[in-house]
């Protein structure tokens, strides 16, 4: 009994130790909501805090996750930034009123379509990177196949692609949605759909996340993954035979941005953060943490490893329109209706 | 009257008078300009709707002075009342003034809003809530135990707040009216969609709905882990089988996997470029195809990570079928088959019916597994996440569909009771627990081996390949050795300044030990409690107590981390960005498991050696300590490994709590396999379920072993000394 | 052990009733346990008597009705709050505690020192003949000794009123016996008030000072164990109390304070009681008031031996006769009447009561 009083205070010293340890933990400056990969999130935050000597707190998560979490922390938000991700969600968060108005004068400084992001989000948001949809192609596969690799959107319904490619779903991803738009925009709506009701037939997984596919190239759990060529480059790098593909008859693009979250605790420290952003010391961490999408301002060096845009026939993607909640509405519930429901 | 009586007292105007009122974990939230004061000076200052609490603490203070006969009734006056008042002006007033306009209208405007409730306004609330318990023990509720009333008011109050509250607040969200459509009718067309019912796959060309699929995977998840768990568990109680020690290791081991991991090492293994796969291919021409991935694959990662828990399920039934009972049977000439089918099966009967609830309802609240494995197959845990996530961001949707889900759960609930019915499983008595269990009749023998070893082996093998997948560069691609994984994520560096945790998982590993260290106990704690309360009294609405309790097991991770967003992340409850919301998140999910532990360990003592403990002037609380909780030691463990463990490892509710300073491990590691750095999360995974055995055997070495007879007796105790007294 | 001061606790139940949903388990009983003495609750299983004694520890709440111990209302406080201990049927021995830790756990709750409660504990153990088995879990007792240790632990704490629920019915014949004895001599030794739960009758007469025999929920008799015995106002307490010959009789005189009962041939002038005024009625003949004799006469019964058992110290013989079968224990004579013979039974007027039939109003 003796032992077991000594056992128990033993516990009980260590759990207070522990609370108190969880109470004491320094309270960190600024919050910010991070949408791209860890790594680059990492090394974007301590450039910060090492350039500024403010201390963030930084939580990572996807383009929808951090939507869904302003949306329901919208009444008492509890971050200041929100920094990478797809456009579309910003967008959105715009329209819902979740992101402050700011015009940073460093605008003039950046690409037209991340000044251009600015403007469809009414200055709420502004873009900071941008990268083309492409072909993350297994080359390994192809060769043992004996199939070549697809050039154009056109060359992905041919028969020997048949369970070979993978997309995401445009229900649950940003990107997948992103390639459905660029469908749309390129071919016209119905053409579109009639395109994708073939590709269904190839296509043998419409997978969750929208990187997945370029994961699954990677691995050779399939040949052809549709996805952000940076995500692709991300697998050459890492030591997968990928080879990245624009198609020929352009495509479409995606502007990650960054917006300040409407009355979140530090509104002037999130002002300094957009603005240590949009330089080119703030967004050469990208090339560092092995992230390869354009960087918004006009003076960033161009990552060797980078899908180069100015070769990529980019299409002129109309993200106000197609980032609004209704027409985003229309068309998944279209899909659903004529792809998803195949089985 | 009581001593309680003035402790709560003194805690309840302590607590008005001195306790920073607002702010709770007041070091991390900012505090508004002057606020750290007491209920009393911010009642004074420009919250005047703070004074009349004051009035409710003075009430009961004549009563329990001169201890009067109606010190009781003025209690429960006062308790009802302080807490009523607070839920009032917590609600109407938030962090913006009036919650509702109408309020400003009616009363005026008010200077500002208060933030959410601290420190101070818990005690307070604590107190009033326990004026109330006490009053009504006073006036003979419970046999007048103040603790049984207080235990039940505090459970009571804690539920409604974490459990009913949020799951209500994102419930009602299924009845957000849609574009062109009214509340109701929004609600009928969500719950009615082509997409949850259809069933296209069985007439035409297109697919089924989800609620199929996920009923399909549900039911064979729970008949496969039920069996192999049975298998496991005959192996380990009635075979002679030599290493039955390490087999028991093995098969605890996927609980204390962090989930994807499972998932990760089967494609690794069968996917279309798996180590098996590619054997395959090259020696037997087989060509490599992608049937893993969809319910094949679901299926074999859910019941790689369920069977466990089936196998610790049925261990114990297994174990409590009293040999007598078998031996009694042979004596009356029954062989072993018969003996087998006539009276260890139907005793059973309830062990596989809850092994096979929990297979059920675990593979249909899972969300990991069918994400990394699941192909084309949708289920309802993963449409629900990206309806709530996903390009239709649609919370109306996912509430809808966490309804149907919940209802499947509690169907499955309800199928199960009717299949044990009401019969007698009692085989635990006071007495004659000697004999040796039966053996199994030969061929059933077999099969169990049959069974259960290749299992065994395949999981074996599989906790090799992740081990081995941490020490690799690329494990499929480039298998030279490495520490670079470990490193990346648990470098230490030293420098001027002393020790620097360099490894980047070090942040999101010290957050995920401390939650789960600070709330297993508590956990363990409020189920072992809740357990006595439904085990050992009665009170009118029992049942439904109970029902709540088990709701937010039932309801998916991701509608639950939602849910706690939305019902915490204002006041008067204001709890999002803390590392409490992870805590409290945990101990209202894991509950339900430790109350289910307790309550069937707590079935088998004898109702008087409590009774008994009461008549000899132990209070409720000193019962508990002194008598019940030596003797539930198993039942502890199992609460507080369990809740340990699965704070570790979950993932899905998590997700939406995890803040910036409070990251959690598994958050980290989803993170990692979504970008394809298998290496680096292996190597995590390998840390945590290491960390999580040594946890075990810590935990074990607290509680203690649970000591009722020696290991070697002493000769049946002696007469002749007895007759000489 | 030597107490320190006298508790005067009776026990007072007044229109005490305890219902679960529609079932009543108690049903508006009035009884007194006056201090100092040993009161057994007597009856079947299933007659609320376990309930009654669980309502005085404070185990089961009274519905309706007010408890008294020691002349304070004690109806609405819990268990722990009653100075109240019980010695269970099952012994409700701390599996994980030692014999010693046992019999001192209601002195530690109660904050007694160490060094004090283990003086009082050993005291305790002493007192039931347990020295030296302190250490011992009570696993490695026997039942016997279990029971002892069981007893020491209530007997410690000194309370106001001491219950023993069915304290005996786990141990064996010979040893219940002793045990029995061993519980009445040192609950007069040390004045305790105590009520005692038990379904066997003989257990009831060899302990009690009163006795309330309880039948569905109500009390069917009270008194002390002769009264019960030898005036049983109901055939159910004549039957319980082991009166075993029960025969249909008619009353057909009452004058002076006597009345004539009739069954079979037989006729009985009794002396009358309240009992009964019906006419109908049941006459309880106990086993031992009935001798067998060969000469005939008004009073007495024309009966055929059917069996004849030799038991060493007695005889018993079972009788057929018109008014019904009889039993009979005869510890007067040494040679048997032999099976089949004719004979005539006689009674002892003391050993006969009238009770109503049952369905009837007393």
């Amino acid at each position: 009994m003796t032992l077991a009083t000594r056992r128990l205070a033993f516990a009980t010293t260590a759990l207070l130790g522990l609370a108190l340890g969880a109470a004491s933990a320094n309270a960190a400056d600024l919050v910010v909501y991070c949408g791209v990969q860890e790594e680059w999130c990492q090394a974007m935050m301590n450039a910060f805090t090492k350039e500024t000597g403010i201390k963030v707190a930084m939580t990572r998560k996807s383009a929808g996750e951090t939507y869904a979490q302003v949306k329901a922390e919208g009444s008492n938000p509890k971050g200041d930034v929100w920094w990478g991700g797809t456009g579309d969600a910003f967008l959105q968060a715009a329209e819902d009123g979740l992101l402050s108005e700011y015009k940073s004068p460093k605008l003039a400084e950046l690409h037209p379509w991340a000044q251009r992001q600015a403007a469809d989000a009414q200055y709420r948001a502004v873009g900071i990177y941008a990268g083309g949809l492409g072909f993350a192609v297994n080359t390994e596969v192809l060769a043992k196949k004996k199939v070549a690799e697809p050039a154009c959107w056109a060359d992905l319904v041919k028969p020997e692609y048949k369970g070979e490619i993978q997309i995401a779903n445009p229900n649950s991803s940003g990107t997948a949605y992103a390639t459905l738009a660029t469908l749309v925009q390129i071919f016209g709506e119905n053409p579109a759909f009639d395109f994708m009701k073939q590709l269904h037939g190839n296509i043998s997984q419409y997978t969750k996340s929208g990187a997945a596919p370029a994961v699954a190239a990677g691995r050779g759990e399939a040949s052809i993954g549709i996805v952000f060529m940076h995500d692709g480059v991300t697998q050459t790098v890492n030591g997968f035979p990928v080879k990245v593909v624009a198609p020929c008859e352009g495509t479409g693009y995606e502007v990650g941005s960054m917006g300040i979250i409407k009355g979140g605790p530090n509104p002037d420290l999130a002002k300094k953060f957009y603005e240590f952003a949009l330089t080119p010391k703030a967004q050469e961490t990208a090339d560092q943490a092995k992230s390869y999408q354009v960087q918004a301002n006009v003076a960033t060096p161009l990552s060797p490893h980078a899908p180069r845009l100015e070769k990529v026939k980019l299409i002129d993607y109309d993200f106000k329109k197609f980032g609004s909640a209704a027409e985003r509405k229309r068309l998944l519930s279209r899909w659903d209706n004529e792809i998803g429901n195949l089985r | 009257m009581f001593r309680s009586h003035l402790l709560w007292l003194i805690v309840g105007w302590i607590a008005w008078t001195i306790a920073p009122w607002y702010g709770f974990a007041s070091s991390r939230q900012p505090i508004l300009g002057g606020w750290p004061a007491s209920g009393l000076l911010a009642g004074l200052d420009d919250a005047p709707w703070l004074l009349p609490l004051g009035l409710f603490l003075a009430l009961p203070v004549p009563f329990v002075a001169t201890r009067s006969r109606l010190v009781g009734p003025a209690l429960v006056v006062a308790g009802a009342g302080g807490l009523g008042w607070m839920m009032l002006q917590g609600v109407a007033i938030i962090h913006k003034g009036w919650a509702w306009p109408f309020l400003a209208d009616l009363f005026g405007p008010i200077a500002a809003g208060q933030p959410g409730m601290g420190f101070g306004a818990m005690a307070t609330a604590l107190a009033f809530l326990f004026f109330l318990t006490m009053g009504l023990a006073a006036r003979g509720a419970m046999k007048g135990d103040r603790f049984t009333t207080g235990a039940i008011g505090l459970l009571v109050a804690s539920i409604s707040l974490f459990v009913f509250w949020p799951v209500s607040t994102v419930f009602s969200q299924a009845m957000l009216p849609d574009a062109d459509m009214s509340g109701p009718a929004a609600l009928i067309h969500r719950l009615t969609a082509k997409d949850i019912w259809s069933l296209g796959c069985v007439t035409g060309t297109t697919r089924c709905g989800v609620v199929w699929n996920s009923v399909v995977l549900g039911t064979l998840c729970g008949v496969i882990t039920t069996v192999l768990g049975l298998a496991f568990a005959l192996v380990a109680t009635r075979t002679t089988f030599p290493y039955q020690r390490l087999l028991r290791l093995l098969s605890v081991l996927p609980i204390i996997t962090p989930p994807f991991v499972i998932g990760l090492a089967v494609i690794l293994l069968f996917g279309r470029n798996g180590t098996v796969t590619l054997f395959l291919a090259e020696n037997f021409g087989l060509t490599a195809t992608r049937w893993i991935y969809g319910l094949p694959g679901i299926l074999l990662t859910q019941t790689l990570a369920f069977t466990p828990i089936a196998f610790l399920v049925l261990i114990g039934v297994v174990q409590g079928i009293a040999p007598s009972m078998e031996e009694a049977a042979q004596t009356l000439r029954a062989g072993r088959w018969q003996t087998f089918r006539r009276v260890t099966w139907p005793l059973m009967r309830p062990g596989l019916a809850n092994a096979f609830l929990v297979g059920f309802i675990e593979s249909l609240a899972d969300f990991g597994n069918p994400l990394v494995m699941g192909g084309g197959y949708e289920v309802l845990s993963t449409k629900i996440f990206y309806a709530v996530v996903g390009a239709q961001n649609d919370p109306g949707r996912a509430a809808a569909l966490g309804i149907v889900l919940l209802a499947l759960c509690i169907g499955a609930f309800l199928v199960q009771r009717r299949w044990v019915g009401t019969g007698s499983y009692t085989t635990v008595g006071g007495k004659g627990f000697a004999g040796t269990p039966a053996e199994l009749p030969r061929w059933l023998k077999n099969a169990v081996y049959a069974t259960a070893l290749p299992w065994a082996a395949f999981t074996f093998l599989l906790y090799g390949l992740i081990l081995y997948g941490g020490f690799v560069e690329n494990w499929g691609r480039n298998n030279t050795f490495t520490l670079r994984h470990y490193v990346t994520a648990f470098g230490l560096d030293w420098n001027q300044y002393g020790l620097l945790w360099t490894g980047r998982a070090w942040n999101s590993l010290f957050t995920t030990l401390e939650v789960s260290a600070v709330s297993a106990p508590l956990t363990a704690a409020m189920g072992l409690i809740t357990a006595y309360l439904l085990v050992r009294q009665r009170f009118t609405g029992q049942a439904t107590f109970e029902f709540m309790t088990m709701l937010s097991f039932a309801i998916p991770g991701t509608v639950i981390g939602v849910a706690y967003i939305l019902a915490f992340n204002q006041p008067p409850v204001e709890l999002t960005g803390t590392a409490a919301i992870l805590v409290v998140c945990f101990v209202f999910r894991n509950m339900p498991v430790a109350i289910r532990a307790g309550v069937a360990a707590m079935s088998q003592l004898d109702k008087n050696l409590d009774e008994c403990a009461l008549t000899l002037g132990a209070n409720s609380a000193q019962t508990i300590r002194r008598v019940i909780m030596p003797l539930l030691r198993p039942a502890i463990v199992a609460a507080l490994v369990y809740s340990f463990v699965r704070a570790i490892t979950s993932v899905s509710a998590v997700i939406f709590l995890v803040s910036a300073r409070h990251d959690m491990a598994t958050s980290y590691i989803v993170g990692r396999v979504e970008i394809g750095d298998f290496g680096l999360a292996i190597a995590y995974s390998s840390v945590l379920v290491v960390l999580m055995g040594l946890a075990i055997i810590f935990i074990q070495w607290i509680v203690g072993e649970r000591r009722i007879a020696r290991p070697t007796p002493h000769a049946p105790a002696a007469r002749p000394q007895e007759v000489a007294a | 052990m030597t107490r320190t001061d006298q508790k005067i606790g009776g026990v007072e139940f007044r229109s005490v009733s305890r219902r679960y949903g529609k079932v009543t388990a108690v049903d508006a009983i009035s009884f007194k346990v006056e201090p100092g003495t040993l009161v057994t609750l007597l009856g079947p299983s299933g007659c609320g008597k376990t309930t009654t004694l669980r309502m005085i520890a404070g185990l089961e709440a009274a519905s309706e009705g007010q408890i008294l111990i020691g002349g304070r209302d004690v109806t609405l406080l819990p268990a722990t709050d009653r100075d109240v201990t019980m010695v269970f049927q099952s012994y409700a021995l701390f599996p994980h505690m030692n014999v010693l830790d046992n019999v001192a756990f209601g002195l530690e709750v109660s904050g007694v020192p160490k060094v004090q409660r283990e003086e009082q504990a050993m005291a305790g153990l002493a007192m039931v003949g347990l020295a030296g088995f302190e250490t011992r879990l009570p696993s490695e007792l026997s039942g016997g000794q279990q029971q002892r240790v069981a007893v020491a632990r209530a007997l410690v704490l000194e309370p106001e009123v001491l219950l023993f629920d069915e304290p005996l019915s786990n141990l064996d014949a010979k040893l219940r016996r002793k045990m029995r004895d061993d519980i009445r001599e040192l609950q007069s030794k040390l004045g305790l008030t105590s009520v005692y739960v038990t379904h066997d009758q003989e257990e009831a007469l060899a302990v009690s000072d009163r006795i309330i025999v309880m039948n569905r929920a109500v009390i069917a008799q009270e008194g002390t164990p002769a009264d019960l015995y030898r005036r049983p106002v109901s055939r159910f307490v004549a039957d319980f109390m082991g009166i075993s010959n029960l025969l249909d009789g008619t009353v057909t005189r009452r004058a002076e304070g006597r009345v004539t009962a009739h069954f079979g041939e037989a006729v009985l002038d009794l002396p009358e009681t309240a009992i009964t005024r019906a006419d109908e009625i049941t006459v309880a003949i106990r086993p031992q008031a009935i001798r067998l004799a060969t000469e005939p006469g008004p009073d007495r019964l024309p009966v055929t031996v059917r069996k004849a058992t030799y038991l060493g110290s007695h005889l018993e013989y079972v009788l057929d006769s018109s008014a019904g079968e009889l039993f009979v224990v005869d510890p007067t004579s040494e040679t048997p009447v032999p099976p089949g013979s004719s004979a005539w039974a006689t009674f002892r007027h003391e050993g006969v009561a009238l009770v109503p039939r049952d369905g009837q109003v007393a």
